[in-house]
C-alpha cells in the first residue's frame, strides 16, 4: 500500500458542517475502520465524537491547530475527516493496516491533525508550546484545540502544562477533555480519584466548563465560550462514554479496546446508518 | 596541511575564562531572532542570566517541570524557533527521556538541549552528576551528541550547533572553563581531530578529559612512549575514518570520557574499531559503572573514580602490555576555581 499524504493535510472542509450529523458519521466511519480488524479504538471515537464534531465544525484549518494528545484517538478526527471528504474512502480502509501512514495510534505520519503522541500525557505541553509560539509572535489569531482524555490526568506532565498554561494566559487555547472514565484496566474511578475535576482545573487558573459531552449543542455553546474567554485557557470536562450512540454493544463491552466480530460489525453499522438517517 | 603541534594547543597550564557559554548564546541571539532561551529553574547556573538581561522577550521560565520544558520546546521548534534548553545534564536526560524521544528526537525538531555540569565535575552526589547521559542521547535516533574541551570550542559550539536542522545534546561544564586551544582553533563537527602525533597508543579525549590526555601524553613520551591525542568533541555522529585512521596507526588504544564506560565514547570507539575489524587492545577510561558520590569538590572525585592524568598512563601502559610500572604523572596543583553542587 502506498498512500501519497502530506502530513497536516491542510485543506479546508465544507463550511457548513452540522456537528449533530457529523458525531454519527464518526460513529458510522469508524466502526467501518476498526470491523475488517474485528477489535480496535472504536470506544474512544463513541465518547468523544461529539466533541471532535464540534471542534471540526468550529475550525480555521489555516488558522487554528488541533492536537489530538492520546494517539489512539486518532481514529474519530480520521472517521470526521472522512465524512468530511479530507480523506478518501481508500485511505480510511488503509486504517491500521501494514504500510499505512493511518496508523492506528498517530504517529509523526499521521494526516489530519497538527500534533498527536502515543505516549501519552505529553498532548497538553505541545499545545501550550504552540499558544506560546503564537504569543511570543504578538498574534492570538489562532486558536490551538487539544484534545485529551481524563487518562492522561495521572500523569503529572498534563499538571506541568496546565500551570504553566495558566501562568502565561495562554487564552487561545481550548482543551477538550474527553471524561469517559475508561483506561486500560478498567475505569479511572476504580483505579485513582481524579475528582472533583471541575475544581482541579480551577484552581489552576483555568476557564473550566463541566458539561454533558454527548449533548452536541451543550459542547458547541461551550467551545463558543470558551473562544470568548481572554486571559484564561479554557478546559471543557465533556462527560461521556466508550458505548455511547450504539445499543447493539454487548453490557460488558471493554470501552479501551472494543471487540468486533463480524455479525456485530454489520449489526452496528446497520443501526449507525439508521440513526443517521433519522437526523 | 596539520598546523604543527605546538599551534594545535597551549601549555599547561591553562589560562581560565568565565562563561563563555552564556556570553555566545547571548551573542548568537543578537544574530538570530529565532532563537529562545529556555530554563528549568537553572538560571544563572547555565549561564543563560546574560540572556535573560539582555532579551528578555525570548527568555522562558519553564520552572522545574523538565517534561513540559521538552514537550513544549518541540512544538516551539515545529512553529519556526530555535529552542536552546538548560538545566543540569542529568535533570535534561533522564527526567525527561521519553518526552525527548517523542517530542523532538523523533520528529528530528531543531531543539539544542544544555546539560550542565557533566559527570564528575559536580561534587553534588550522585543526583546531580550526569554519568549516563552521553549514553541516554546517543541512543536516539537523530540526535547529535557533542562534548567540548575547552572555552574556545565552546564558544564556537553555539553558533556551529544552531545550524544543525535536527536535535543536538551538549554537556558542558559551568562557569571556570580552560583555555586548552588557541584563538585560531576551529571547532569541527565532523572531523576528530588529532593534537598529538605518536605510533604507540592512541588516546581518544572528549570534553574534561582532553586536558588529562594531553598531560598523559607529555609524561609517556617522557618515558619514551608515542601516544597520540585524539580530540573526539562529536560523539555522535562519530567520524568513524578519523577514529580507524588514529587507531590503525597505534598499536593500542585508550577512550577517556569523564562519564560512564558504558554507552559514551569509548563504546562508541569500540564499536567502530569492532566493525572495521580492527583488533587492537583497549581500555576505557571513565566512570567504570558505578555512580559518584557527593564531595567537597570535583578534583577529588576525579581521582578517587580514576578520571586523572595517571589513570589514562595506567590504562595506555596496561594496553601496551607492558608489564613493568607505569611512569608517574607530574603532581599538578588541584585546579582552583568555583565548584557548587548547584
Amino acid at each position: 500500500m502506498n498512500i501519497d499524504l502530506e502530513s497536516p493535510v491542510r485543506r479546508q472542509p465544507p463550511a457548513d458542517i452540522d456537528p449533530r450529523r457529523l458525531a454519527a458519521q464518526i460513529r458510522l466511519e469508524a466502526t467501518r475502520m476498526v470491523a475488517p480488524q474485528g477489535f480496535g479504538y472504536l470506544g474512544q471515537a463513541l465518547s468523544s465524537a461529539e466533541q471532535v464534531a464540534a471542534v471540526f465544525a468550529d475550525l480555521d484549518w489555516n488558522r487554528d491547530r488541533f492536537i489530538c494528545s492520546p494517539g489512539h484517538y486518532i481514529i474519530a478526527p480520521y472517521a470526521a475527516a472522512g465524512a468530511l471528504g479530507l480523506l478518501t474512502r481508500e485511505q480510511l480502509d488503509s486504517y491500521g493496516k501494514n504500510g499505512s501512514p493511518l496508523e492506528a495510534i498517530g504517529t509523526e505520519s499521521s494526516p489530519i491533525v497538527d500534533y498527536t503522541c502515543g505516549s501519552l500525557g505529553q498532548g497538553l505541553s505541545a499545545a501550550a508550546g504552540f499558544a506560546l509560539a503564537d504569543k511570543l509572535r504578538g498574534g492570538h489569531a489562532g486558536r490551538v484545540y487539544a484534545l485529551i482524555s481524563d487518562g492522561e490526568l495521572e500523569e503529572g506532565q498534563t499538571w506541568e502544562a496546565a500551570i504553566f498554561a495558566a501562568h502565561h494566559g495562554l487564552d487561545r487555547l481550548i482543551v477538550i477533555l474527553d471524561a469517559n472514565d475508561s483506561q486500560v484496566d478498567g475505569p479511572i474511578s476504580s483505579i485513582t480519584t481524579l475528582e472533583p475535576m471541575r475544581q482541579k482545573w480551577e484552581s489552576f487558573g483555568w476557564h473550566v466548563a463541566d458539561i454533558d459531552g454527548h449533548d452536541v449543542d451543550t459542547v458547541v455553546a461551550a467551545l463558543h465560550e470558551a473562544d470568548s474567554e481572554r486571559c484564561k485557557p479554557s478546559v471543557l470536562i465533556c462527560r461521556t462514554s466508550t458505548v455511547h450512540g450504539l445499543d447493539c454493544l454487548p453490557e460488558d463491552a471493554d470501552g479501551h479496546f472494543i471487540k468486533l466480530p463480524p455479525q456485530l460489525a454489520a449489526a452496528a453499522e446497520a443501526e449507525l446508518t439508521r440513526t443517521l438517517e433519522t437526523l | 596541511m596539520q598546523a604543527p603541534e605546538a599551534a594545535r594547543f597551549r601549555t599547561a597550564p591553562y589560562p581560565t575564562t568565565l562563561k563563555p557559554y552564556g556570553q555566545a548564546l547571548t551573542k548568537l541571539a543578537e544574530e538570530r531572532p529565532d532563537v529562545l532561551c529556555v530554563t528549568g529553574d537553572l538560571t544563572r547556573q547555565c549561564e543563560i542570566d546574560l540572556f535573560q538581561d539582555r532579551f528578555p522577550d525570548r527568555f522562558i521560565h519553564a520552572g522545574m517541570a523538565e517534561a513540559n520544558m521538552m514537550s513544549m520546546a518541540g512544538t516551539l521548534a515545529r512553529s519556526g524557533f530555535t529552542p536552546f534548553v538548560h538545566t543540569f545534564g542529568v535533570f535534561a536526560t533522564r527526567r525527561p527521556y521519553d518526552q525527548i524521544a517523542n517530542a523532538i528526537a523523533y520528529p528530528n525538531l531543531p531543539v539544542k538541549i544544555i546539560g550542565f555540569m557533566p559527570g564528575l565535575s559536580t561534587p553534588g552526589g550522585p543526583s546531580h552528576q550526569a554519568i549516563d547521559d552521553v549514553a541516554l542521547m546517543r541512543v536516539l535516533p537523530n540526535m547529535t551528541v557533542i562534548d567540548v574541551a575547552d572555552a574556545v570550542e565552546v564558544a564556537q559550539v553555539v553558533p556551529a550547533i544552531a545550524d544543525i536542522d535536527g536535535p543536538v545534546y551538549v554537556r558542558l561544564k559551568r562557569g571556570e572553563i580552560p583555555v586548552i586551544f588557541p584563538e585560531a582553533h576551529e571547532l569541527s563537527l565532523t572531523k576528530a581531530q588529532t593534537l598529538v602525533e605518536g605510533d604507540d597508543v592512541a588516546i581518544f579525549a572528549s570534553g574534561m578529559m582532553l586536558a588529562a590526555a594531553l598531560g598523559a601524553a607529555k609524561a609517556l613520551a617522557e618515558a619514551g612512549v608515542a601516544a597520540s591525542v585524539v580530540n573526539v568533541p562529536v560523539i555522535k555522529p562519530l567520524d568513524r575514518d578519523g577514529v580507524l585512521a588514529a587507531a590503525g596507526q597505534a598499536a593500542a588504544v585508550v577512550s577517556a570520557e569523564n562519564h560512564s564506560i558504558i554507552g559514551g565514547l569509548g563504546s562508541a570507539v569500540a564499536e567502530v574499531l569492532a566493525e572495521a575489524g580492527l583488533g587492537r587492545p583497549m581500555r576505557r577510561v571513565g566512570v567504570a559503572d558505578t555512580f559518584g558520590e557527593g564531595s567537597l569538590n570535583a578534583p577529588y572525585l576525579f581521582e578517587k573514580y580514576g578520571l586523572g592524568t595517571q589513570a589514562l598512563i595506567d590504562a595506555a601502559w596496561s594496553a601496551m602490555g607492558r608489564g613493568d610500572n607505569p611512569p608517574q604523572a607530574p603532581v599538578a596543583p588541584a585546579a582552583t576555581g568555583e565548584y557548587a553542587p548547584v
